[in-house]
């Protein structure tokens, strides 16, 4: 058993990276199907999420988090299946996610600190 | 009946409805009615066919009128506006509070609407703000169908309105076909099932003590609209000298209190409970019920989750915890829900094993079945069938008296840390607010935080509720009096902001506030005309519309099908959004005799925007500002 546990560990170690933070689709046309598709409907535009769904971005969970949340949802959240959304697709989407850069923190802005 | 109120037809084989009653209470006994002659029939039938196509008889002048007394019968109950859109039914109480209402004190204002709903959904607005109803005049049959959403809003929303419905009840008072397809029998039926009471007063004595019931009704908790159906002759007529008319002395209602056995156990359970928690609802009927729950809440130092259909609770006390509603229900040995309608969706799904619930709650003394907005059973350890703010002081008494010294400082250990968990709250919320703060188009939190930017240092009212903005202004703002919020709809029925908050901006007019309202582009074009209604009577209302150019919702509903049925997701907006063409709310506006600006797209010129239309709202007149916005 412990032998087994260290072979899958260093098969791990040698397999190369999961596309963490680097996506490999393509933002702009992760851009378009985040429209297209009506992600933004609730999460907004740039991810920015509200009271209808969860904030996506900045900082977005990597493509197997996001790929698990489409494909097996909790909640409203309606189950996207490869044949709605392929798998190229949602890493397009993930790249856009990643794509959206920070905005100023809260304490930068004089408007939330009232 | 009183026949002399309603002169008889003048045909001599005529049976009067109280004639009609005593025959049929004789042949109820066995014994005969007389029939009238044949000759008489025939003579009639030759009459009406002589009637073809001549007009209505020209009536004469007149010196007194019964649609005056029902001005001052208003009056009395202290009614200071009608909301109305004309009808021919009602015309004989229109002329009477134009021509006697507005021009003899205390004055009866008419506000002129562009639609029944609008007239309604203003009541609702105003009554929220002014804690007593506004008239509404309706049209028969049409004009109360057109109004019956409004009521069943109104109605969900625990608030009251005065209903008048005008009725033509007589056939022979009816001149034409318009006048039969606008008639019925009992008109008030249609909203019945979402009205607390209603009545078709057959006299001017009938029609003194039927409003004031039907006021007494509205204002005894829980609130709901009344309605009143008034026959047109009833009106029109001149007064019977012979027939005393007096207006009944409207009563001093008190609300039900709860039981003081159970009270005093409601007490005893939030006394020695170690994680207690308030929800409150619609359980600040007037700025009274705000000040008991912080008395409350205070007195047990535990936590509060103010639910939003009223300003319950103040949006930055220290235990205000509406931010963290799920998981201190979740964790809660004892939850007190004070006017939940929905007491299961207030405390969600998941609780703690062996928590006790209870419930204070005048819906319990009142329900009707027919139409389901008494929300999802929930099981409650203790119910309290009474008006929440009215047993406050009871509850408030009786947990000072058991608390102990010991507990009382367990209680203040626990305050302090639930003020550290508000301030906490306050900064995630602030994070959230930051995030997309340059959008286009704009985020929702920066609306907000640019409008509270302008409004703050005045004496502001916010006239809708906030779930399409997902609640911005309570996680951002801070509010302290029962005024500035009033919650939403009731019933979730499109086409409600509009009204409700012009009513609401009349009712804040005569204390000099600073009326604002954020709603949705999709209600706004349900209801529009109240803007002019705005205009017309000089309401100061800054009304921003949040147009997010769809029903995104139901974009989401709609592509949740497409999802299961694997059919593509790319067409979810069809029929779903507001777009080719984009409505142009600002030159809406504007022909509505409203200043307004828009789009605004940049989030950049926005704070510009909305200080050029709060100057013209705090200078007395309505703007609106048409602002492209995120969904949510």
């Amino acid at each position: 058993m412990r032998h087994t546990i260290i072979t899958a560990a260093l098969l791990f170690s040698l397999a190369p990276p999961i596309m963490a933070d680097t996506p490999t689709g393509n933002p702009v046309e992760g851009q378009r199907l985040f429209m297209t598709y009506g992600c933004y409907q609730c999460h907004g535009t740039t991810g920015a999420g509200g009271v209808a769904g969860p904030k996506l971005a900045p900082d977005p969970l990597p493509l197997e988090g996001i790929r698990a949340k489409l494909r097996t949802p909790s909640g409203r959240m309606p189950v996207y299946t490869p044949k709605v959304i392929s798998d190229a697709e949602i890493a397009d989407i993930v790249a856009y996610l990643h794509s959206i850069p920070p905005g100023l923190p809260a304490r930068d802005i004089p408007l939330l600190n009232h | 009946m009183q026949d002399t109120d309603r002169p008889k037809a003048g045909h001599g084989a005529a049976i009067d409805r109280r004639d009609f009653l005593k025959a049929a209470t004789l042949a109820g006994t066995g014994a005969v009615v007389p029939q009238a002659p044949a000759r008489q029939h025939s003579t009639q039938l030759a009459s009406r066919e002589g009637e073809q196509g001549t007009p209505p008889p020209v009536t004469a002048t007149q010196t007194t009128c019964g649609s005056d007394f029902m001005v001052d019968v208003m009056r009395h109950l202290g009614i200071e506006y009608v909301a109305a859109i004309p009808g021919n039914t009602f015309k004989g109480l229109h002329e009477s509070v134009i021509n006697y209402g507005m021009t003899a004190a205390p004055r009866l204002e008419l506000i002129s609407c562009m639609h029944e709903e609008m007239s309604v959904a203003i009541a609702h607005g105003y009554a929220k703000v002014s804690g007593k109803p506004m008239a509404c005049m309706m049209h028969s049959t049409v004009g109360l169908q057109h109004a019956s959403m409004a009521f069943y809003n109104a109605y969900a929303d625990r608030a009251p309105v005065f209903g008048i419905v005008g009725a033509i009840l007589d056939a022979k008072d009816r001149h034409g076909y318009v006048d039969w397809q606008h008639a019925v029998f009992d008109g008030p039926a249609l909203v019945r099932d979402f009205t607390k009471w209603d009545d078709t007063p057959l006299s001017l004595p009938h029609f003194a003590e039927s409003a004031t019931r039907a006021y007494k009704f509205a204002m005894t908790p829980p609130w709901g609209p009344t309605v009143l159906a008034v026959d047109q002759e009833l009106q029109e007529n001149e007064l019977n000298p012979q027939i005393p008319l007096v207006i009944p002395k409207l009563p001093q209602t008190a609300p039900p209190t709860g039981e003081p056995g159970a009270v005093r156990e409601a007490a005893r359970l939030l006394v020695a409970a170690e994680r207690p928690l308030i929800i409150a609802d619609r359980a600040a009927r007037t700025p009274e019920g705000l000040r008991l729950l912080i008395e409350l809440a205070e007195a047990l130092q535990a936590p509060v989750v103010d639910a939003g259909a009223r300003m319950n609770f103040p949006w930055r006390h220290p235990l205000n915890q509406t931010q963290r509603r799920t998981e201190l229900a979740a964790a809660a040995d004892v939850i007190l829900g004070l006017e939940l309608t929905d007491y299961w969706g207030a405390i969600g799904g998941r609780l703690a094993p062996g928590v006790k619930r209870i419930s204070i709650t005048s819906i319990d003394l009142f329900m009707k079945s027919n139409y389901q907005d008494f929300e999802r059973f929930t099981p409650v350890d203790l119910a309290i069938a009474a008006d929440a703010e009215a047993t406050l002081p009871g509850l408030v008494e009786e947990v000072r008296r058991q608390t102990s010294t010991q507990r009382r400082a367990f209680f203040k250990t626990r305050g302090a840390r639930l003020a550290q968990d508000h301030l906490e709250s306050l900064a995630q919320s602030r994070s959230a607010a930051a995030v997309g703060w340059d959008s286009q188009p704009i985020t929702t939190a920066r609306l907000c935080a640019e409008l509270y930017e302008q409004i703050r240092n005045e004496d502001w009212a916010l006239c809708n509720g906030t779930v399409f903005q997902s609640y911005w202004p309570q996680r951002l703002w801070s509010a302290d009096h029962h005024y500035q919020y009033i919650g939403d709809a009731g019933a979730y029925g499109l086409g409600y902001l509009p009204g409700a908050s012009v009513g609401a901006a009349l009712a804040h007019r005569q204390h000099g506030r600073l009326p604002v309202a954020i709603g949705g582009d999709g209600d706004l074009m349900f209801s529009p005309g109240a803007l002019w209604t705005a205009a017309h009577h000089k309401i100061p209302l800054l009304y921003i519309v949040h147009n997010n150019r769809a029903y995104h919702q139901e974009i989401m509903f709609v592509q949740s099908m497409a999802v299961k049925r694997q059919r593509g997701i790319d067409r979810a907006h069809i029929g779903n959004a507001i777009t080719e063409p984009n409505v142009d709310f600002a030159k809406l506006a504007a022909s509505l005799g409203i200043y307004s600006e828009g789009p605004v797209t940049d989030p950049a010129q926005l704070g510009a925007a909305l200080k050029r239309a709060v100057a013209r709202v705090k200078h007395g007149e309505p703007a609106l500002l048409d602002v492209i916005c995120q969904g949510r």
